[in-house]
């Protein structure tokens, strides 16, 4: 398999898991240094030695966190942030899969699309900006536009490439065993290309919420984005810093989504098999 | 195996007396046929006709192009000369099924919906009974990926078995079993096809695997037929007779011989180049 490599393994545990103190003093670990820098970063702040305008205190940060939470104002930009990333998904994840499904299965489609594909590929999805805000002005539709661009040729192009190279083998046992061609598609092609796919989908994560980023710093009237570059007119650092941060926490639950459900769907791969 | 069979015809005439099908066996003939891979000829003016419902236990050299042999029947190797015909007719197109070296088991399918890959539901309880009958019905709901070599190598016996074809094609079969599983599927593998009654090749590298089961050995060397003997001993074989014993000496003795030449002709290559120098 070809993308075996990008699945993750489950590792087992190193040090002896009947120790007690061992296993906690194991568990705790991994949280030190984020612990003493905030320690630090809090001791810096209320001592003056960081100037609040530059970075707010862990503890003003917290506090920004509650009032943007109780006045509804973090909900309403989270969902307008979330709803955008989810559609601009949809859009370009679903292209990417069905034109990557079209070129892998399809000797002519392949030749009709593939080299046009390929050099759109090479234009940097940020140069489009300034034509993106030419054509669509600040309008949801760029947004929209700028997330499905970047979401599409990771999924395209691992779709394209998942189904290229299911194991020919496979492909002659189930055709010898009589499978329909909708039956080997369904039964063979598709699960042998899903773990190349899942790859691409969780690559377009990633390029999902920079573009998104780059969208809403640019133009919008609501969104984390919107927040964030409102907050800095009136140097609200705290706020700024929530924005980052709320970035960062949707980012994280998005790739935890993603394994899930490579979890879920590649049960069956050997690399999923050591838990058992 | 409970009943001897004294011969073939006896069966025939009793299952014909219960008024049962005989067989749904067909004919296959292979003509002249010649197969080249990556530019090297593998077979050549290859020549045989098996009758419908025979086995044939085909051996060889590892390379000397069995597994080629079995692919070209089922039309996945190009043929550079000759013919294949499956039936006894053009119009017939009849049920082939094939066992691959490698087990080639779906690896996202559990063990036995590989076993029923194919079938309708309906045959589930057929796949479970062979399951069992390879030996692993508690494994059923597994992943392939959790299964030993030989294991999955019965995983996709039993999915070889449960169809109900006209010409069935093993590519060694047992190859990763020990000695004892092996002899376990040897039987299982003659119930079935005496049961079913249907044209079998097996290939196989154990030369007394072959005498134990087949009507009829065919080896191959230099890409064609160097020996095709037919065997008389009637079933069920018992290893240590002395006819068994003498058939399986002939073959390895003629395997052995084309070595010895091989051996000379090499010599006499050396030799040569000796005098030259
Ligand atoms: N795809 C291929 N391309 C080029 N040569 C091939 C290919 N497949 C097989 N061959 C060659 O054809 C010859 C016969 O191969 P084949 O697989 O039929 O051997 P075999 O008798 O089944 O051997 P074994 O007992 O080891 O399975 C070998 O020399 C092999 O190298
Ligand atoms: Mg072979």
């Amino acid at each position: 398999m070809s993308a075996g490599a990008m699945v993750d393994v489950p590792r087992g545990r190193t040090l002896a898991s009947g120790n007690g103190i061992a296993n906690i003093a194991e568990r705790a670990l991994p949280w030190l240094v984020p612990i003493a820098l905030l320690i630090v970063w809090q001791w810096a702040s209320s001592t003056g030695r960081l100037p609040s305008r530059f970075l707010p205190s862990p503890r003003a940060i917290l506090k920004s966190f509650v009032e943007l939470r109780s006045s509804g104002e973090l909900w309403t930009h989270v969902r307008v942030s979330t709803e955008r990333a989810l559609s601009g998904f949809a859009v370009g994840g679903g292209l990417g899969l069905i034109l990557g499904l079209l070129t892998g299965s399809f000797r002519w489609v392949e030749t009709l699309l593939d080299t046009t594909l390929q050099m759109i590929r090479n234009i940097p999805a940020l140069a489009l900006i300034p034509l993106v805000i030419l054509w669509f002005g600040i309008d949801e539709s760029a947004k929209l536009f700028l997330v499905a661009l970047g979401v599409f040729f990771p999924i395209y192009i691992n779709t394209f490439h998942g189904i290229q190279s299911v194991d020919r083998g496979l492909l002659e046992m189930g055709r010898s065993y009589g499978l329909s061609r909708w039956a080997l598609y369904r039964e063979v092609i598709l699960p042998g290309a899903l773990p190349s796919i899942l790859v691409g989908v969780r690559f377009s994560l990633g390029f999902m919420w920079v573009m998104l980023i780059v969208a809403e710093t640019i133009s919008a009237r609501s969104g984390i984005g919107y927040m964030t570059m409102n907050a800095r007119e009136f140097m609200q650092t705290d706020v700024m810093v929530v924005g980052i941060l709320l970035y960062a926490l949707l980012g994280k639950l998005a790739d935890l989504l993603s394994k899930g459900l490579e979890r879920y769907w590649l049960r069956w791969h050997p690399a999923h098999q050591s838990a058992r | 195996m409970s009943t001897v069979f004294a011969s073939r015809e006896q069966l025939k005439r009793q299952i014909l007396a219960e008024g049962r099908q005989y067989s749904r066996g067909v004919p296959v003939s292979i003509r002249q046929v010649s197969i080249a891979l990556g530019g090297r000829t593998v077979l050549k003016d290859f020549d045989v006709e098996i009758p419908s419902c025979e086995f044939v236990a085909v051996v060889g050299r590892s390379g000397c192009g069995k597994s080629t042999l079995l692919r070209s029947i089922i039309g996945l190797e190009t043929l550079q000369e000759g013919a294949i015909s499956i039936g006894r007719n053009a119009q017939s197109r009849p049920d082939v099924r094939i066992m691959f070296q490698d087990s080639r088991l779906l690896p996202w399918k559990r063990v036995l919906q590989n076993v029923a890959l194919g079938l309708d539901s309906s045959f589930t309880p057929q796949a479970e009974r062979v399951l069992a009958q390879v030996g692993l019905a508690d494994r059923a709901h597994d992943w392939p990926a959790t299964l030993s070599g030989g294991q999955r190598q019965r995983v996709a016996l039993a999915r070889a078995l449960v169809h109900d074809p006209s010409l069935l094609l093993l590519d060694e079969p047992l190859g990763a079993l020990d000695a004892l599983t092996r002899i376990e599927m040897q039987e299982l593998i003659e119930k079935i096809w005496w049961n079913r009654g249907f044209t079998a090749v097996l290939v196989t590298h154990d030369v007394a695997e072959a005498i134990t089961l087949a009507d009829r050995v065919i080896l191959i060397e230099g890409g064609g037929v160097a020996l095709d003997l037919f065997v008389d001993l009637p079933r069920p074989r018992a290893r240590g007779s002395a006819r068994f014993a003498a058939m399986e000496d002939r073959i390895l003795q003629r395997v052995l011989q084309h070595r010895a030449s091989a051996i000379d002709e090499a010599k006499a290559r050396v030799n040569g180049n000796e005098e030259v120098r």
